[in-house]
């Protein structure tokens, strides 16, 4: 296995190209955007992270004959075709079937305390007569006002379990997804999608209730058709084709000396454990009309939620995935490998769910898509580092262990699709934004 | 319509955003009420002593002014119209003023240039600046000025730009508590208290109302006018209500 170079070297004329004709990541080469929402046509559907390598090939959103992606389709069903009141009395069956009243937990209710989380524990917990057990997955690193928000959700009424992956292997397999996937956020996927069916199991509660279904942000409809997840997201029938941060298990252990035990909390639940204790994972925004901007004001209404203190770097939200540092640049990654930014997720949700209108999600997202967030970087590139001293082996893997804007952008210009991008002038420009009109 | 200058002037603040009136929490999550102009004119029937307009988002969108949807509301509203969001220049409080506003607000723009409170001061009176000022508590008599609807962070003391504002020829404050705001947790009375003890113009308190008993703190603590949003247009109270219960806690108010 080779090292991390310091520097990788890019080659130019593909983005010098007129038109372009490459692509990467099995993206579409035609870039097109949603006539309704501001989404692109690039954007990949969510997949089964323990797959992820650097050649994996995305699937991306649907849009139909009429330009207008799967997630507006879906919207419109929501606002339009879907009986919500035969939904709502199929989750009170679904309740009074697994309610318990012999003093023990019913369901499981994996989240952060955000207000989507906050909402679903609590409308379980206090208008259908539930008893969730809440479990979160730690951020990287929280932001004080993401924990307050943790600590609130908690005290309006709930028992948490905290899962905080070992700090050390948790920074080197985000190093590791950076090197090899740009995808900062990619270790905190593998615990939201697996450390509740764990709990479950662990707990003997054979109830987990996610939030809102994936396919509201534009995965293939067929998603939605059932109320249950799909068990690839949770399970592993093999744990030889299980990648960490886009390195196989056995690479983590051999070349980066990582042990067996360190990655327990990253590991999916076992597939028979799972059908021999009959778990069921349910999307509640299967049963209830979700809308995300209603659970704000529900969660500051009854549990004192509280917006961050400032707009997200590359958007203008704040009350949404607020409590990660991360997340920051999570959204800058997106935006150079898929040249979609955090104010165009943020304001096609909006306009899907009738807060915004197009046009004020185009102005936002030319305002505020793809800036570089400033406000956590240089505590986000030290805990991407990987020092000698903390990591004897691991850190020899990497020719620079330790990464500075200079190293950072470098990378990110590597992950960059031509198509997408072009190079003019010493600058990178997109060849295809929102704004720059049909 | 005579009012008193000793009176405490109850306001209906309705913030728009493109068509609509909206209102948020911690001016995040905005929703969308209804037509402003129907919610305009509620309020001028229930007496209110004045309304404020602000288009909130204006400056975030990079949008220009609310001159239309404010021409459309003078034709039938009566009372005085402080109107704000995305205002720049001279001619931009020209146009609105012409649309029939009486006073202008400014945030963004007076905190970018500040200049630019002496250039409306002078060209049409003190008594038309409004210095609208978005706050928020960073420790103990301690807020920070925000721009772009409680979203930038200027670096600005809330209560020295206060100061510096009237020196240039502010005539006025509106000050919006971004903690407050769309809470019905009550007003931010050291805020209030802390502005008010540093200048001397005009103190309009806003965001927080949630109960009468909220109306006689901020006022002990030198708000001279008080903004409802919230309440008014979800209405959990009326205007005629503010008042009575302004009344009975001993508030001079102006008496219908």
């Amino acid at each position: 296995m080779n090292k991390y170079p310091l520097r990788r070297e890019i080659d130019l004329a593909p983005f010098r190209k007129e038109p372009a004709e490459t692509t990467r990541y099995g993206l579409p080469l035609q870039v097109g955007f949603c006539r309704r929402c501001v989404i692109s046509n690039q954007r990949p559907n969510s997949a089964v992270e323990y797959a992820h390598t650097k050649d994996s090939r995305k699937q991306t959103i649907n849009f139909d004959v009429e330009g207008v992606c799967d997630a507006c389709r879906m919207a419109e069903q929501k606002h339009g075709s879907i009986d919500w009141s035969e939904r709502e009395a199929r989750l009170r069956e679904l309740c009074d079937r697994h309610r318990r009243a012999d003093g023990s937990y019913d369901c499981i209710v994996p989240g952060s305390g955000g207000k989507d989380s906050f909402y679903a524990a609590h409308v379980l917990k206090y208008k259908y007569g539930m008893h969730p057990l809440t479990v979160t997955w730690a951020p990287h690193i929280y932001t004080e006002w993401g924990w307050r928000n943790f600590q609130s959700w908690i005290h309006a009424g709930f028992d948490n379990f905290l899962c905080t992956p070992n700090g050390r292997v948790h920074r080197l397999v985000t190093r590791l997804a950076v090197e090899n996937l740009f995808h900062p956020f990619q270790p905190f996927i593998f615990g939201q999608k697996s450390l509740a069916p764990k709990m479950a199991l662990l707990h003997r509660i054979p109830l987990v209730f996610y939030g809102e279904s994936e396919a509201e942000y534009g995965n293939p409809i067929a998603d939605t058709q059932s109320a249950k997840r799909d068990w690839s997201y949770f399970t592993a029938q093999d744990k030889t084709g299980i990648y960490l941060g886009g390195t196989s298990v056995a690479d983590l252990q051999e070349s980066f000396g990582v042990d067996g035990h360190e990655l327990q909390p990253y590991l999916p639940a076992n597939p028979e454990e799972i059908e021999r204790q009959k778990v069921e994972v349910h999307y509640l925004g299967y049963y209830l009309k979700w809308h995300p901007q209603s659970c704000y004001y529900y969660s500051v209404e009854h549990g004192g939620f509280q917006a961050s203190p400032e707009r997200t770097p590359g958007t203008y939200s704040k009350y949404n995935s607020i409590d990660d540092r991360i997340d920051d640049f999570h959204y800058y990654t997106t935006f150079i490998k898929f040249g979609i930014g955090r104010a165009t997720y943020d304001a096609a949700q909006e306009i899907r769910s009738g807060d915004i209108t197009r046009d004020e999600g185009v102005a936002l997202a030319r305002r505020f898509d793809g800036e570089f967030p400033e406000r956590f970087a240089e505590e986000i590139f030290r805990y991407l580092s990987i020092p000698e001293k903390e990591y004897p082996q691991a850190s020899r893997m990497f020719e620079q262990p330790m990464i500075d804007r200079a190293y950072f952008d470098n990378l990110a210009d590597s992950f960059r699709s031509p198509h997408l991008w072009k190079y003019d002038q010493g600058e990178w420009k997109l060849r295809h934004a929102v704004w720059h009109g049909e | 319509m005579e009012s008193d200058l000793a009176n405490v002037r109850l306001i209906a603040r309705l913030d728009i955003k493109g068509p609509n009136l909206i209102k948020g929490v911690h001016l995040e999550g905005l929703r969308v009420i209804g037509d402003p102009q129907e919610y305009a004119r509620r309020y001028y029937e229930q007496c209110a002593d004045e309304l404020i307009y602000i288009d909130i988002v204006a400056s975030l969108y990079g949008r220009s002014k609310l001159t239309e949807i404010v021409r459309r509301t003078a034709y039938d509203v009566f009372v005085p119209m402080t109107v704000g969001g995305g205002v720049r220049s001279v001619d931009d409080v020209r146009d609105l003023l012409r649309a029939g506003a009486d006073k202008v607000a400014i945030n963004t723009a007076a905190v970018r240039r500040p200049k630019l409170i002496t250039e409306v001061a002078r060209r049409f009176g003190s008594q038309c600046m409004v210095l609208s000022i978005e706050a928020k508590q960073q420790g103990p008599q301690q807020w920070e000025v925000y721009t772009d609807c409680g979203r930038e962070r200027s670096g600005v003391d809330a209560i020295e730009w206060a100061r510096r504002g009237v020196s240039l020829g502010a005539g006025e404050i509106l000050v919006t508590s971004i903690d407050r705001e769309g809470t019905r947790k009550g007003f931010d009375i050291d805020l209030t208290r802390a502005i008010s003890q540093t200048v001397s113009v005009p103190v309009i308190a806003s965001g927080g109302y949630g109960e009468p008993g909220h109306l006689r703190c901020v006022v002990d603590a030198g708000a001279d006018a008080v903004a409802v949003a919230d309440a008014l247009h979800y209405d959990r109270t009326t205007l005629p209500q503010l008042r009575s219960a302004a009344l009975a806690s001993g508030i001079p108010v102006r008496r219908i």
